[in-house]
């Protein structure tokens, strides 16, 4: 991360640059445990634990979608299919609908295996086509897995959806209440950050770089273009997988309805607002578009009158006081705004992948340089014959 | 199954077919200029839809005023819509998209989700979510009886002004200077920019005919089924896409010619009776399985030299047709392989896909029973169209540039 700035940096972000990214990692970490602590506390409404809840949700989904989109440069409108795959998987094996009761560990699994399957079966036929028509496919796939969800009534009970999943018992820990919910999915976002964050580092998450970056240069330097792609095909919609398991016990209640179309396109809102192959991009990405509507309508209808007491805003026109406390409302034209403007004025992202960077600002050639040099392995006396 | 019947619902797939094709132009044109697939064009649709029923409900236009007046409104409203929907294409292009010409594929697609869910929720905001109504004074009522059958004269209305835009079209690219310009920029941007084409001016002006073209066909739904709503440009976006890909994006022709196709696949898939069609997947999977597993390894074989067609290769080349999937996954992990192998393995899997797409098809109908097909279900047939057509043929069927352009 360090290294990608270079050219007009102002001091405070030189400053906290200097700062080791462990102190970043670590001041995370610690924050997020301790979070819930302030709800037994008594300082905080039970709400914002949920809204946690939700955000971790899309910060595993954001994880698993930057993998295929941001790493790999390949566009998923229907990711949110892989994630209805995991949910559907745990709530008919661990719900009185069918009738199974599964425990925790094997589902997590299955989950996860079953939407990988999925990402093969997508993958295999579909990556040979190029980026904006695997958009297409995928969106096509996505409705497809949806409509099958809502019309295939038998089993999945149609629009009314499976109710009453059982709650997970790991290794004797039930698990019921929100707060031990959100340990839970904190547990396994930091797992995947992880996981992820050594995939990417790994020759593997080079592959992808440099695919998306320049696929026949890549492949001409012995990348099996194919093996590569679906790898980060089958790896992201396990982590979909992953995210429906742990939602579908969480909600204890799903349907169709959450799986819609604009749940994929709010996701890749949220990888490119945080930056597009950036892990710590997608996190950040992920929780700011998910709680800011919710914080912009408590800041304004909660925090705001206790401080300024609760008149401050009658001389305001009627307008500006129903577009700050029904914010809900605004929430999708935010996302399209957002990805709009991001994509204009910042491709990059809040926190920028390094080589992400040097793609989207080609005028600049000190990273450019850095690119071929960290994933072609170009020397300096090979410079001239690419001239 | 009556001659009446199918008769009817031909007339009915064209009309879709037709309404498809008007928005499948605008899709096509933009990729032909640009190879970018504007993915705001099914909002850009809605809108001109509304603002054709809102500029409607304006004039006041009511069962009381003689017909000529109803149709200057109806002929009113339509100009306003399709200037509205021609700035806005306009101007989503100068401020969404020109910024961005030049940069990697996937960031202007970006930018066009972002610009259609913006567009969605403005839309929302200022004409509300509910379904906006066209002043059926407006509409006609009328229907005429032909070879037996109940035909509403708004079907031959729709034909009649899709087909006159379109041969407009034809005109405008292939007689006219923009057309040439657009037809030099859709073959070779740089090339064209070199010859002094002002290329800017041309993509402005392929957006501005394909955000029209859009309008009429906003306007058209819009009195086809009564009402028009904010999100009904999503599926429309999507089947005319779905029609322009199948016809071959960037080809003009073709994307008339697929709407057309995907229209009648759409009517007939539910409206005729699902006995028969499962019937139909039946015999399909029968054939796609003959083809699997006797015929192509057989053609496949064909393409080795005779001193190198040992049985164990031969036998090898026919369980790869069997047990395509096993075989896909593990020529594409293997780190050598030889090209027949590969071009066979993925061939099979195609093969394979596509008689598993048919069997499920007649496991689905058969299920169904004799009921109709749930709408729900439509939806399915255009998505599953599309990507048989992506995998089997991604240039469409009359290919991706035509000749016409060249």
């Amino acid at each position: 991360m360090a290294k990608s700035g270079g050219k007009k940096r102002g001091p405070i972000a030189t400053a906290l640059g200097r700062v080791p990214r462990w102190v970043y990692l670590t001041a995370a970490l610690v924050l997020a445990v301790l979070f819930p602590l302030l709800h037994s506390a008594g300082l905080m409404d039970m709400l914002w634990i949920r809204v946690a809840i939700r955000s971790l949700t899309f910060v595993l989904l954001a994880l698993g979608l930057n993998v295929v989109m941001g790493e790999t440069g390949l566009l998923n409108l229907g990711y949110v299919a892989f994630f209805a795959i995991g949910a559907y998987t745990t709530a008919l094996l661990s719900s009185p609908s069918l009738g199974f009761h599964w425990s925790f560990w094997p589902l997590l699994v299955l989950s996860m295996v079953f939407a990988m399957l999925a990402g093969l079966l997508v993958g295999l036929p579909t990556l040979r086509l190029r980026g904006d028509y695997l958009a297409i496919v995928t969106l096509a796939f996505g409705e497809i897995v949806r409509t099958v969800f809502l019309n295939v009534t038998s089993i999945t009970n149609g629009a009314a959806g499976i109710p009453a999943i059982y709650t997970p018992n790991i290794f004797g820990w039930v698990v019921t209440e929100p707060p031990q919910f959100y340990y839970l999915i904190l547990f396994f976002v930091v797992v995947v950050v992880i996981a992820l964050t050594n995939v990417k580092n790994s020759r593997v998450g080079r592959a992808w770089n440099a695919l998306r970056e320049d696929e026949i240069a890549a492949i001409h330097s012995g990348i099996d273009a194919t093996r590569a792609k679906i790898l980060a095909m089958v790896i992201s919609a396990g982590v979909a997988g992953l995210a429906g398991c742990l939602f579908a016990y969480y909600q204890s209640f799903i349907n169709p309805t959450y799986f819609l179309f604009m749940q994929s396109v709010i996701v890749v809102c949220m990888v490119v607002l945080g930056g597009m192959g950036s892990i710590p991009g997608a996190v950040i990405g992920a929780i700011v578009l998910d709680s800011l509507p919710d914080v912009i309508r408590a800041t304004f209808s909660d925090w705001l009158p206790r401080v300024f007491g609760p008149t401050f805003m009658a001389s305001w026109p009627a307008w500006l006081q129903s577009f700050f406390t029904d914010f809900e409302k605004y929430r999708l034209l935010l996302f399209g705004i957002v990805v709009v403007l991001v994509v204009i004025f910042r491709p990059e992202g809040l926190l920028p992948d390094t080589l992400w960077r040097s793609e989207t600002h080609e005028e600049d050639p000190r990273e450019q340089e850095y690119t071929r040099q960290t994933l072609f392995d170009i020397d300096e006396g090979n410079q001239d014959l690419e001239a | 199954m009556s001659f009446e019947q199918v008769f009817s619902l031909t007339v009915s797939g064209v009309t879709v077919g037709m309404i498809y094709a008007l928005i499948a132009l605008g899709y096509t044109m933009v990729y032909g200029v640009l190879e970018f697939i504007n993915f705001a064009h099914g909002e850009v649709f809605t809108f001109g839809g509304i603002m054709a029923a809102v500029v409607l409900g304006w004039t006041g236009v009511s069962d009381a005023m003689p017909i000529w007046l109803r149709v200057v409104c109806l002929g009113g409203a339509l100009v306003a819509a399709v200037l509205a929907t021609v700035g806005l294409g306009l101007a989503i292009e100068r401020l969404a998209y020109r910024p961005l010409r030049g940069r990697s594929r996937i960031i202007p697609l970006l930018a066009a989700i972002g610009v259609s869910i913006t567009l969605q929720q403005l839309m929302i905001l200022v004409f509300g979510p509910d379904s906006i109504i066209v002043p059926p004074s407006v509409v006609p009522a009328q229907f005429v009886t032909l070879f037996g059958s109940r035909i509403r004269v708004l079907a031959f209305i729709i034909i009649g002004i899709s087909l006159l835009l379109m041969l407009g079209l034809t005109y405008i690219v292939r007689s006219t200077r923009i057309g040439k310009a657009m037809r030099a920029t859709s073959q070779d941007i740089e090339a064209a920019q070199m010859m002094g084409i002002e290329t800017n001016h041309v993509i402005a002006f392929t957006f501005a005919v394909g955000s029209g073209l859009a309008a009429v066909g906003g306007l058209l739904v819009t009195m086809y089924y009564g009402s028009i709503r904010f999100d009904s440009g999503y599926i429309y976006g999507l089947k005319a896409f779905t029609a322009a890909v199948l016809g071959g994006i960037g080809n003009i022709p073709g994307a008339v010619v697929g709407s057309l196709i995907l229209g009648l696949a759409e009517t007939y898939g539910v409206g005729l009776n699902l006995g028969l069609l499962m019937w139909f997947f039946v015999a399909g999977l029968a054939a796609g399985l003959y083809f699997q597993l006797v015929r192509a390894p057989k053609r496949r074989l064909k393409h080795i030299r005779e001193e190198d067609r040992t049985p164990a290769y031969e036998r090898e080349i026919m369980r790869l047709y069997r047990l395509a999937p096993v075989y896909a996954v593990r020529v594409a992990l293997a780190k050598r392989t030889d090209a027949l192998m590969a071009v066979s393995a993925r061939h099979a899997l195609q093969l394979t896909l596509g008689n598993v797409f048919l069997a499920v098809m007649a496991i689905v109908f058969f299920l169904n029973g004799h009921a109709q097909i749930d709408p729900q279900w439509q939806n399915v047939i255009a998505f599953a169209v599309m990507m048989i057509i992506l995998l089997f043929r991604p240039s469409g069927l009359l290919g991706e540039h035509s000749q016409e352009k060249v």
